[in-house]
């Protein structure tokens, strides 16, 4: 005998519990929706201003980084020149160098 | 007395995409009837009645505007309270043991009758057997507990079943084949214990 064999426990269970009346009131508790709108409304805010705020945050430190970036290019290109010179004078490697 | 207008659902809607707080307000009052009786029968444990409505309620304030009109608006806020439900059935990690000795006398009473006998519950014993039912729906897995719930419970078919879960027909159909072999292979456990 399977669940679905209308003899079965569990179906003849099933039937009854369906005849089981509905408890509880199903109106609205005073005060719920008027709470759940306002909250929403409240979110719907509070996340529109975050967007917006973040969007704007987010071009100006990209602006920042473009400008930063081009007015340090010439000191960028000169320590870069200038750590090619060191590696040839790095005693480390000149030992090395010599143990070779 | 005249008799109450039926609510406009696309009004409402319109209002609530406009900003309209006492639309918003109307509609929650209008859909709290169908909201409560979906988070009724499947209420998990520890979980208030009234957390899981307005979290059911929030969501559907938040995704409004993916409304497209596709289905009626109630089978759609039915669909975000069914798949809330799910989403709390999953997150409860442990399901209580299911033991004699935790029946009330009357829930005992119906469960030593149903399996010692071929006869129908008394009508008396309607909500011994609800309580039963859903102590024993808390044993199986939260998918397989919807799905058996829905179709044995709330007699839904399965087309209905894939519309409110988004669930395949075929995986409805598996989570019902497995909750139902789950069911059987409990029902023979407690007859092999039987009542102490």
């Amino acid at each position: 005998m399977n669940p679905t064999d209308p003899k079965h426990p569990w179906a003849r269970l099933t039937a009854a519990a369906r005849r089981a009346p509905h408890t509880g009131d199903t109106a609205a508790p005073y005060g719920f929706a008027t709470r759940v709108a306002a909250l929403a409304f409240t979110q719907e805010r509070v996340a529109s201003l975050f967007e917006r705020f973040s969007l704007r945050a987010l071009g100006v430190a990209c602006l920042l980084a473009l400008v930063s970036a081009a007015a340090n290019y010439s000191a960028v290109t000169s320590v870069l020149a200038e750590d090619n010179g060191v590696a040839t004078d790095d005693p480390v490697a000149e030992l090395i160098e010599l143990a070779i | 007395m005249p008799d109450e207008l039926p609510f406009d659902v696309p009004a409402a809607l319109e209002r609530v995409r406009n900003r309209d707080q006492a639309a918003a307000k109307e509609l929650v009052d209008h859909l709290y009837p169908l909201v409560i009786r979906i988070v009724r029968s499947h209420l998990p444990r520890r979980v208030a009645e009234e957390d899981l409505a307005q979290e059911i309620f929030m969501k559907m304030f938040t995704r409004i505007d993916q409304y497209q009109g596709a289905v009626p608006f109630p089978h759609w806020v039915s669909r975000i309270a069914v798949t809330t439900c799910i989403d709390h059935l999953r997150a409860q990690k442990r399901r209580p043991e299911f033991r004699w000795a935790d029946l009330s006398e009357g829930e005992a009473d119906v469960l030593d009758a149903v399996m010692t006998n071929e006869q129908d519950v008394a009508p008396d014993d309607a909500v011994e057997s609800h309580e039963l039912v859903h102590k024993l729906l808390d044993q199986l897995k939260p998918d397989d507990r919807m799905v058996i719930q829905l179709l044995d419970l709330e007699q839904k078919t399965i087309a209905e079943i894939s519309a409110l879960t988004g669930w395949g027909q075929s995986l409805v159909k598996v989570r019902a084949f497995r909750a139902r072999r789950k069911l059987q292979k409990l029902f023979t456990e407690l007859k092999r214990k039987e009542r102490s």
